[in-house]
């Protein structure tokens, strides 16, 4: 059966009034218009469809009546069968969102206009509406049971085991609708691949069951609409996104972003911040990560101490508590509220009652981030939904305005679905033989049904079966691992625990526990584990104000010691930073090889700047700030970098080494391989100790002595990059940790045994012997597989790199190489992200000013124009830049020097105590016990007489003894 | 190679070569039940494994004793019939070579009934020339005659990183107790390498501070010596 594009299509014009009224009922009609005036846009194109049982996928803003358009129809047909006598003890339909949260607010938008409904009509309708999730007692579901939900809510974990269940599973064989909410969400993790599988599980039981989805603002549609409807079935997409007015700038704090000081910028940046919020009614603030949130509000609390207090202000991110976060909310519905910050949590579709200002903090990294966040404001379908992004510098800046234009030109950037998931595939496939006996043939045909599956080979499906029947291991031990039986073509579910297993063990999110930071026994915070995967032996982080060396990860605890001295080489939001979406980074892109061809032309600055603001509708002021910084990059270099030319550079820092930045600006999750291929190349060529950096705007590698970056290429040319990139995450932190979690979702792990919780710490150390034990069956054992499939898929983004890769081979992208002394403007934040050692994060204003400094004369003396004193005395920049890194370097070591001369000047110490405490000073954590014990008695006296910082110092460290 | 006066190392094992003893230990036979009853899945090869390697260790090796450093089987507690019958199994093979001493390790709770059927040895420590071979769960008096310790109970492991790639390899230690040579054994459990040794946390009370012990790590066909622990930190 081929697959036919003409299958899906949109819907283009609107049904009338009058043709919606017809096919409402009496009593609904007269409820509807006792409570609003007009059908909805939404409504009037999605009612009828709905009504006539046609998939339909709905894309429309938040707070532009999705829900009542999706449940109108559903409401309409109950409401008629129960007034005709004839509604039945069966779920009519099912509705799905993400959230827990929303799943109760339903229950109420439901339930209201039933009851207004029974009012009017004068006596009981009897439609029964039931919200089923984990939290749902035993009690509940006993009920349930019996009294049948006509409208089913529920979560997509609770549905996979309500699949199975033999009893209510008869009440599911003739459902009219599904109705997923919030799609979007769903679509592009694992949870989305799951509820695909039990979409078609359910329409497996339900033939006719037509699919509703709800999405807010996302692209791309087609694709989505696909995911929603299933491989083979038709469908309408109704796309009215754009039905709200829209007031969104792109602000600066401050005219200049790089001559200005740290505070500066940042006080600029909390006035304008205090100003906007003082200037409406509630304002969401988003911040990207959860350390901003805090603070962001502490600081608005400390500096206008008049304007906000604990009352006005909230924080609200996924590190606080539940209770905590649902009362903001309801504090934000009542109005209470004038000020929320958030990470990104409160971007889903939650009612938040009326806010006016959505402001971002910082670029939200995609378009469609951005517009569900702005459409959090202007929450009636007719306000204007009004943003402001404010940038902090320059290559937010310009971020930023590539994403206003395309938000406004309605080119939303594409999310990517998970393909060919195995391990939610395991999980499903033993769900479906848990349901009941199945022909293999059946089996594949239904799960390939599934647009995640659309092209599941026989093979891999085939090696799931075998591992879910414990093909794997000997006869003898196979009742231990199969779940499965499998017999002349058909299988079924095999031993007694299996279903318990199963419910007990359902769901795709992994348990995300924080991992414990320690130092000695102490426990002296906790991080996100997506941290620790990026953290290596000796990498510098802060946690809540104080900086640790990173020493060894043990199961979910993070061994550390405290680095008093050292500068942090890694921040420890670095894992919570959201990536850039590849659409975005090409538009932006794209602008950069616009502006270049203007200055290869040799346009005037006035010329530029009226293309700027034409291009980006941006003004005087902002225009300025890009021009100047392109400006400066294209003096510098001679050229602009962009989609069709990536420059490369080399330049050597004070020891030496050769760093070579390379400017991809594609996002991390594509430099993230690009830059593996390109290290791993080198490698061959017998570098060693290869460095790495990067992050969106690109990557640096540093070596020990010159790379040939054209041979290298040649190399990544010839290779394979799927080859090469699964050696290159062989070993690794993250792939260990993606193993994990494939590993639960495919029941090889179990949260849940006999009634017993495993400790997760535990699961990552067993997991580890379980990923060594498969690879000795098959290095293409089907968990493996996948865990190298999630890394390289979802995690990074190796498709697009292979497209880019593809661009290098056929000539379409060129590869300039240059030398460079000092770092172009355009490298700084790629270099700063590795040479962050060198620099305290506090300097790192004052680093990139110097450099910018640097630059700037450079080009200068390029044009002539030299500063004539700086030329008289020989100026040389590039010694500056190495002055630069030195005086921090000593800075460091000095400091450490000074103390180490106070403790063997010290009086009435015997040698030997001295020596141990310059070791205690070093790092050193086997200090002689008596040592260790008499400072600790004499502490008191230790503080009165010697000097505050070396006796500050010794205590610290004396702590992590 | 050797690693103390008149022992060398092979594979994972310890041999006096003038007394013709093989030492081995903390085998934990009933590993992988223990991680299956736990919830994690993993399929059961390690008994296959463990004779195969035995049987190389042995090929042209002249034998006349067998000590098994504590910890033959895993389960605390009761013992499960394929437990058992692995166990027995191993236990004949090397019967097969020599005499076999067994030493009672903090998980051979019940080696009891299976040494009675073989006929076997139980004790806490055993003497082969200067060397006294003890578990290493608790302390005991050493003789004065005594010039070097072995225990096991630790599996030592060093991991070894090159970002982003960490691995981790089983190691003999060697180091000093009590002003006499200490040699730490790695376990003959092939399922998992081991404790990484460069992250504190000892079991074992004859090990405080193991910075200064030299490393050996027990490659395919060679044994690598790295040097010692504080310079691999």
């Amino acid at each position: 059966m081929m697959f036919n594009d003409k299958m899906i299509e949109y819907k283009n014009e609107p049904n009338t009034e009058k043709q919606v009224k017809k096919i409402l009922t009496p009593l609904v009609e007269k409820w509807f218009f006792s409570r609003f005036k007009e059908f909805s846009l939404p409504q009037l194109y999605g009612v009828l469809e709905i009504h006539a049982r046609q998939n339909v996928l709905v894309s429309a803003p938040t707070g532009a009546t999705k829900t009542l358009t999706a449940f109108m129809a559903v409401l309409n047909e109950l409401v008629d069968s129960a007034i005709k006598g004839i509604l039945e003890d069966k779920v009519y339909c099912v509705y799905i969102s993400p959230l827990k949260a929303l799943n109760n607010d339903i229950g109420k938008n439901l339930l209201e206009p039933l009851k207004e409904m029974e009012e009017i009509h004068g006596k009981e309708l009897g439609i029964r509406v039931a919200v089923r999730t984990g939290d749902t007692t035993q009690a509940e579901r006993s009920k349930m049971l019996k009294n049948v939900p006509h409208i089913l809510i529920t979560t997509p974990e609770s549905l996979g085991i309500l699949l199975c269940a033999p009893k209510f599973r008869e009440h599911l064989k003739d459902v009219q609708w599904f109705i997923a909410d919030e799609v979007h969400a769903l679509a592009e993790n694992k949870r989305g691949v799951h509820l695909s599988l039990s979409m078609e599980r359910l329409s497996y039981l339900s033939s006719h069951m037509a699919r509703v989805g709800l999405s807010a603002t996302v692209a791309p549609l087609e694709e989505i609409a696909k995911y929603l409807f299933g491989t083979n079935r038709d469908g309408k997409i109704i796309d009215v996104q754009f039905i709200k007015e829209m007031d969104l700038k792109v602000l600066s704090p401050v005219p200049d972003l790089i001559n200005v000081s740290h505070e500066h910028l940042h006080k600029k940046l909390y006035e304008m911040v205090n100003k906007l919020v003082q200037q409406h009614k509630t304002t969401l603030i988003f911040t990207n990560t959860r350390a901003a949130t805090e603070r962001v509000v502490d600081y608005l609390k400390n500096k206008f101490p008049k304007n906000y207090n604990l009352e006005n202000i909230g924080a609200h991110h996924g590190s606080l508590s539940a209770e905590h976060r649902k009362q903001l909310e309801q504090d934000l519905r009542e109005g209470k509220k004038k000020v929320v910050v958030c990470s990104t949590s409160l971007e889903l579709g939650i009612d938040i009652g009326f806010i006016d200002l959505v402001i971002c903090l910082g670029s939200p990294k995609s378009v469609a981030r951005a517009l569900q966040r702005i459409g959090r404001s202007g929450h009636q379908l007719h306000s204007t939904t009004k943003g402001r992004i404010i940038v902090l510098d320059r290559d937010d800046l310009v971020e930023c305005a590539v994403l206003l234009k395309a938000a406004i030109e309605k080119k939303i950037d594409r999310i990517h679905i998970p393909r060919h998931a195995l391990d939610v595939l395991a999980q499903h496939l033993l769900g479906m033989a848990i349901e009941q006996v199945w022909e293999e043939d059946e089996l594949f045909k239904t799960v390939k049904e599934s647009y995640c599956y659309s092209n599941l080979s026989r093979v891999d499906f085939n090696e799931l079966l075998s591992y879910l029947a414990g093909e794997f291991v000997s006869l003898e031990d196979r009742h231990v691992y199969a779940k499965i039986w499998r017999n002349k073509g058909k299988v079924g579910k095999r031993g007694r625990m299996t279903r318990v297993i199963y419910s007990m063990n359902i769901g795709t999110i992994p348990d995300r526990t924080a991992v414990k930071v320690k130092v000695g026994t102490m426990i002296v915070g906790t991080l996100d584990e997506g941290f620790l995967e990026r953290l290596k032996p000796r990498d510098v982080f802060v946690l809540g104000g104080n900086t640790y060396e990173f020493r060894y990860a043990k199961g979910m605890a993070a061994f550390v010691t405290a680095a008093v001295n050292r500068p942090p080489t890694i921040p420890s939001w670095v894992s919570e930073m959201l990536p850039l979406s590849f659409d975005l980074a090409m538009e932006i892109q794209k602008f950069r090889r616009l502006m270049g061809g203007y200055f290869i032309a040799g346009k005037k600055k006035k010329e530029i700047l009226e293309f700027i603001e034409k291009y980006l509708y941006i003004d005087g002021k902002t225009s300025v700030a890009l021009y100047n910084y392109f400006n400066e990059q294209y003096k510098y270099m001679g050229m602009l970098p962009h989609d069709k030319k990536i420059l490369v550079e080399h330049y050597a820092d004070e020891e030496g080494r050769k760093k070579i930045v390379f400017h991809t600006l594609f996002g991390r999750r594509v430099n993230d391989v690009l830059s593996r291929m390109i290290a791993f190349a080198l490698a061959k060529e017998g570098h060693k100790n290869v460095e790495l950096g990067m992050n969106d705007n690109g990557f640096y590698l540093g070596l020990a002595r010159k790379g040939q970056i054209k041979k290298a290429l040649e190399l990544v040319k010839k290779s394979d990059a799927r080859a090469v990139m699964e050696q290159a995450i062989e070993g690794s932190e993250v792939l260990r940790r993606r193993f994990r979690h494939v590993a639960e979702r495919a029941l090889m792990i179990l949260r849940n045994y006999m009634g017993r919780k495993k400790r997760v710490g535990m699961k990552q150390v067993s997991s580890m012997i379980l990923m060594s034990a498969l690879k000795r069956i098959s290095p293409n054992f089907s968990l493996l597989k996948e865990a190298r499939r999630e890394v390289l898929e979802d995690q990074m983004d190796i498709i697009n790199a292979e497209s880019v890769l593809e661009g290098i081979k056929t000539g379409r992208v060129d590869v300039v190489e240059m030398e460079t002394n000092v770092p172009s403007p355009f490298a700084f934040k790629v270099v700063l992200q590795g040479v962050m050692d060198v620099i305290k994060l506090e300097d790192k204003m004052q680093f990139l000013q110097r450099m910018h400094q640097l630059v700037l004369v450079k080009i200068s003396l390029k044009q002539g124009k030299g500063k004539k004193g700086v030329v008289d005395e020989g100026f040389d920049y590039y010694e500056e830049w190495k002055k630069a890194e030195e005086r921090l370097n000593e800075s460091r070591d000095e400091e450490m020097e000074e103390l180490k001369i106070e403790v063997m000047n010290l009086e009435k110490v015997p040698f030997f105590v001295k020596e141990q405490i310059v070791r205690l000073l070093e790092g050193h954590l086997d200090i002689r016990l008596d040592v260790i014990r008499e400072l600790r008695d004499r502490e008191k006296d230790i503080k009165k007489e010697w000097s505050k910082k070396l006796s500050k110092i010794v205590f610290k460290k004396l702590k992590e003894i | 190679m050797e690693i103390i006066n008149g022992v060398r190392i092979l594979d994972l094992c310890l041999y006096f070569v003038e007394e013709k003893v093989l030492v081995l230990g903390d085998v934990h036979i009933g590993y992988e039940e223990a991680l299956n009853k736990e919830g994690v899945l993993v399929p059961r090869y390690q008994f296959e494994d463990i004779m195969q390697r035995l049987k190389r260790v042995f090929e042209g090796l002249d034998v006349e004793k067998v000590v098994v450093n504590g910890d033959l089987k895993h389960e605390f507690g009761t013992i499960s019939a394929t437990e058992w019958r692995h166990t027995l199994k191993l236990l004949e093979f090397l019967l097969s070579k020599g005499e076999v001493v067994l030493v009672k390790g903090n998980h051979d709770v019940i080696l009891g009934p299976i040494a009675d059927k073989k006929n076997v040895e139980v004790v806490d420590s055993v003497r082969i020339g200067e060397g006294l071979i003890i578990h290493g769960d608790k302390l005991v008096e050493i003789p004065s005659e005594v010039k070097f310790l072995i225990i096991g109970h630790e599996h030592p492991a060093v991991t070894i990183s090159e970002y982003p790639r960490m691995e981790k390899y089983k190691c003999f230690l060697l180091g000093k107790f009590s002003g006499k040579d200490l040699v730490v054994m790695p376990s003959f459990n092939l399922v998992t390498e081991g404790t990484n040794v460069l992250q504190g946390e000892l079991l074992s009370p004859f090990l405080e501070d193991v910075s200064n012990f030299n490393v050996f790590i027990v490659g395919e066909e060679k044994v690598y010596s790295f040097g010692k622990v504080k310079e691999l930190n």
